[in-house]
């Protein structure tokens, strides 16, 4: 075993242990700490894969804002940040479920053929692919955004009337 | 030489089995939240995979970055657009349980 | 700007005439810097889209001699509409939302006339229509101004369809030819089919044509240069689909109808967009698509057959209609049908569209002068119907005097500019179609309409100032006056000019009516219209030298006497106070009806839409009825007793669904993964 594979066999457990730590986690505080340990995981993997530009982009995107959004956005719904989830009694058909899922797929993992690895592409290499050839998928990404953007906008806001209607509710 | 090919897309299975495992179970908004980036996650590691392991010319490689990339930033505003949904939900209901937004119902 | 201008209060209008002057001041340093350059065209882009197989879309700008000009008009025009509302607006409510439209109008429409490709040019093109239809719908509490706004967007949306279907048409036919096509154009890409010696950078970009050329057509593309279109069939017709979008841009026979009602918005939208720029933005498209019309006649003919149509057509309208602004606006449509007539002939002739261009430029001033003059009668009258008019000549003295020169120059008059670029354009359509029988009906209808708009237009005039009084004391609440809540300037007595604010402006265009007939004089200013023989009775500069022509002299002294025939009729008819009723039993009173109901075509479109719609939901529901409706009760029956028992599944929440999809989803993933191949040999498959 090398070095490398070696990195990835303990990262990526770490990975799906943080990921199953954060869906089970008790109090919503510690899902989001461990959420940011998986991002930061993933992260690693991505460099181990010789994909640096997405290693960074995943540190800065999810490890760094979306970890940190999702803080903010347990600060704004204060009374609730110590809320636990419900302890629902889980029922047989979720589980089975998810699990005939993973069984699966690392099924269909151990099926894929055995392929070479490509050669290593630099940053250029990629933001050339991104800009020119695949131009158009960053152009629908950025109308998605911008509607996304006015869609959040409108959706957070503080209304007069939900205002009203909170006060008259009571 | 490097990392195999089965570990990653193992790894890419078992987190999104993971990640659906949490949309289904959880009840809180925020948790439903995480499970779907789990999940979208696992989708770009298996993008990430096959950009490493190109299967054919032209296929993965260099555009299976390009579509990773697409995708983070799809995943992170989807995140955005889910929080403000949360924030919303609180306002009107003054819960983030999905259990009781149940206005789907028929 | 709507965001900050609340902040700003009432100085909100202060700002933006602050931002026009400098888009004023950067217009004149372009078109100075056009005017004195030697190579004519400047273009500036970046491919924005690379798509495999070679295709481009590109975005960039290019200072042409045409784009010049129009970025000219628009910042003048532009700034004095600005100032002019900061009285005129003051006291309506919205103003942020006032000024953000129209500076958005204006950045939109100066973007427009410096786009350098179809596909650039579509988008802005898509920005002023929408623009237009917020500041038509600007008082969108009223009823009427709310469904003229939606007018006015349908109708030219039905000319932008067509518009886009021509430049697809471009787009496939010379995407062969260029390697690009001509919605792109690419500076420094050699142009496989270019002429010799006609450079580089005109044949890539759809919207540089060449300079004219009096030895030959060579500066326009040869019929059969376009790929598996030899006979240039699919030329003519993207030139008619072209023409359709121009249609419906600026108002031409059939997609007229919306004009008139797009008076609704404030006077000084009027001025602006429907007089001067956002309408002759369809005049601009059509001259910069000269260089394909230039080889297909037939569609040249059938642009110069609409305009000509259009110009008499449209004046008639104007003769019975009451209300001043609706006046003005039929004498603009009949003038944008000048221009288009002017740039079939040019096309036809294959020249550059400079006729065209100065009579745009000529008729951007004296119109929206008329329209700013109208405006402040509206606002100290505070009415809208020329019968209420009357006897403003002693009240507002400089308002009268700058209508006047309006009046004059639109009537064709000497030596108000409307008289030399309509001379020219007259000259220019005649030698276009003195071969052309039917050519030459269409160009007869155009100067019999010069006639009309002497007449419609002193009507105007002498039943607003004529006379000694109003006809009719303004109502305690004037009905017309757009205003929703009366104002200081909205009051009745006394009778008053307007401050500075509004007379400024006024007086800038009447002085720019005075003199810009004789502005291509200046060799460089000429340089700006391509394309165009100055000409003053029959003696025009051609090649450094004075040339005489007898048919021109002829020309202008003809359209000079029914002009002034015009002007007589008026005055008999409405002049010194009369007014003129048609008597009930006059045998021309039917024409009259007709003309009032605008040819009964706002009616047809509507009959057309609604019984059109209406047969066609009426055979919907016979199918629904009898073929549906048969099929479903069977199954209701059965479905509602099944979805009594289903619907108990049903709780409401998310992660309930989401298991339920992904169930199922699992069930479909593991029957093909491990069921079909071990059921397959079973049934015989491989």
């Amino acid at each position: 075993m090398n070095p490398e594979t070696f990195a990835f066999v303990v990262v990526g457990a770490g990975t799906f242990v943080s990921a199953a730590l954060a869906i089970t986690a008790q109090e919503i505080v510690h899902t989001i700490i461990y959420i940011g340990a998986f991002f930061a995981g993933l992260a690693t993997i991505y460099f181990l894969l010789q994909a640096p530009f997405l290693g960074l982009l995943q540190l800065a995107v999810y490890a760094g804002a979306v970890t940190i959004l999702l803080m903010f956005a347990v600060m704004v719904l204060r009374k609730r940040i110590f809320a636990r989830e419900a302890r629902t009694a889980l029922s047989a058909l979720p589980v089975l479920v998810a699990l005939l899922l993973g069984l699966v797929l690392v099924d269909l993992a151990l099926r894929a053929p055995a392929y070479l690895p490509g050669p290593a592409y630099g940053v250029d290499t990629l933001s050339q692919n991104l800009f020119l050839v695949n131009g158009g998928w960053l152009l629908l990404l950025g109308l998605v955004m911008l509607s996304a953007l006015s869609g959040g906008v409108y959706l957070a806001r503080e209304t007069r009337s939900s205002s009203v209607a909170r006060e008259t509710r009571g | 030489m490097s990392i195999p090919l089965v570990d990653l897309l193992g790894l890419s299975g078992g987190l999104f089995a993971l990640g659906i495992f949490g949309i289904i179970t959880r009840r809180n908004f925020i948790l439903l939240l995480i499970s779907v980036e789990i999940v979208m996650n696992a989708a770009i590691l298996n993008f990430l995979a096959f950009a490493y392991y190109p299967p054919a010319p032209g296929l993965g490689g260099v555009t299976g970055q390009s579509v990773a990339v697409v995708l983070v930033g799809l995943a992170a505003t989807e995140v955005a657009v889910g929080l403000a949904i949360v924030l919303a939900l609180n306002r009107l209901r003054g819960t983030i349980n999905v259990a009781e937004a149940i206005q789907l119902k028929l | 700007m709507g965001l900050l201008g609340r902040r700003f209060g009432r100085a909100v209008g202060w700002v933006a005439v602050f931002f026009e002057a400098g888009a004023l001041v950067s217009g004149f340093y372009v078109a100075l810097a056009e005017m004195g350059a030697a190579l004519p065209y400047h273009d500036q882009s970046f491919v924005w889209l690379n798509f495999p197989g070679g295709t481009r879309f590109v975005m960039g700008t290019l200072v042409s001699p045409l784009g010049a000009l129009m970025l000219l008009v628009i910042n003048v025009v532009g700034l004095l509409v600005v100032l002019y509302s900061n009285e005129y607006m003051a006291h309506e409510e919205g103003l942020p939302r006032y000024y953000a439209e129209l500076m958005l109008f204006l950045s939109a429409m100066n973007a427009l006339v410096l786009a350098d490709n179809y596909l650039e040019f579509i988008l802005f093109w898509e920005l002023v229509g929408l623009c237009s239809y917020l500041l038509i719908g600007f008082f969108y509490k009223k009823p009427e101004a709310a469904s003229a706004a939606k007018k006015a967007f349908l109708v030219t949306r039905v000319g932008d369809v067509l518009f886009l279907a021509g430049v697809f048409i471009f787009f496939a036919s010379f995407a062969g030819v260029h390697g690009v096509g001509p919605i792109t154009s690419y500076p420094g890409t050699a142009c496989p089919s270019s002429p010799p010696g006609t450079g580089p950078t005109w044949a890539c970009s759809g919207f540089v044509f060449a300079p004219p050329n009096a030895n030959s057509a060579a500066p326009f593309l040869a019929p059969g240069t376009v790929t598996g279109d030899p006979s240039g069939t699919l030329m003519t017709l993207a030139g008619l689909l072209i023409l359709g979008g121009a249609a419906g841009k600026s108002a031409q026979f059939p997609l007229h109808t919306w004009l008139p009602d797009a008076m609704e918005g404030p006077t000084t939208v009027s001025a602006l967009i429907h007089a001067a720029t956002m309408v002759a933005a369809g005049i601009f498209l059509l001259a910069i698509t000269t260089i394909y019309l230039g080889f297909t006649p037939t569609a040249a003919l059938v642009i110069l057959g609409v305009g000509g149509f259009t110009s008499l057509f449209a004046g008639t309208m104007g003769l019975v209609s009451p209300d001043i602004k609706r006046v003005i606006a039929y004498s603009t449509i009949s003038q944008l049908g000048y221009m288009t007539m002017a740039v079939g002939a040019a096309a036809y002739l294959v020249v550059g569209p400079g006729a065209a261009m100065f009579h745009l430029f000529t008729h951007a001033f004296f119109k929206s002068l008329l329209f700013l003059a109208a405006g402040s009668v509206i606002h100290v009258v505070g009415t809208q119907d020329l019968f209420k008019m009357g006897g403003l000549r002693k009240a507002m003295p400089i308002t009268a005097g700058t209508m006047l020169v309006g009046a004059l120059a639109l009537s064709g008059i000497f030596p108000f500019s409307g008289f030399f670029s309509k001379d020219d354009l007259l000259s220019l359509t005649y030698s276009a179609t003195s071969g052309v029988p039917l050519g030459f009906l269409f160009f007869a209808l155009s100067v019999a309409a010069v006639l009309l708009t002497a007449l419609y237009i002193f009507r105007l005039w002498f039943m607003t100032f004529g006379g000694e009084g109003l006809r009719e004391p303004p109502a305690p609440h004037p009905g017309g006056h757009p205003s929703p809540k009366e104002g200081p300037g909205a009051s009745p007595s006394p009778l008053h000019e307007p401050s500075w604010v509004m007379l400024a402006p006024l007086v800038t265009l009447a002085a720019i009516t005075c003199v810009a007939g004789f502005l291509p004089l200046i060799p460089s200013f000429a340089h700006l219209f391509p394309g165009l023989t100055w000409s003053i009775f029959g003696y025009s500069k051609v090649g450094g030298a004075w040339a005489f022509s007898l048919s021109d002299l002829t020309l202008s002294l003809l359209s000079l006497s029914l002009a002034f025939l015009g002007l007589g009729i008026a005055w008999v008819f409405w002049g010194g106070g009369r007014v003129y009723r048609m008597p009930t039993g006059s045998p021309l009173r039917g024409l009259h009806g007709i003309l009032q109901r605008r040819y009964y075509f706002d009616d047809a479109y509507d009959a057309l839409a609604v019984h059109g719609i209406l047969v066609l939901s009426k055979a919907m529901d016979w199918v629904d009825r009898y073929v549906i409706d048969g099929t479903v009760h069977g199954f209701e029956q059965g479905f509602s007793r099944l979805s009594s028992r289903v619907r108990t599944l049903q709780t409401g929440i998310v992660s309930n669904y989401a298991l339920w999809l992904v169930t199922g989803l699992l069930v479909l993933v593991i029957f093909f993964l491990y069921g079909v191949p071990y059921l397959a040999p079973l049934f015989g498959g491989g």
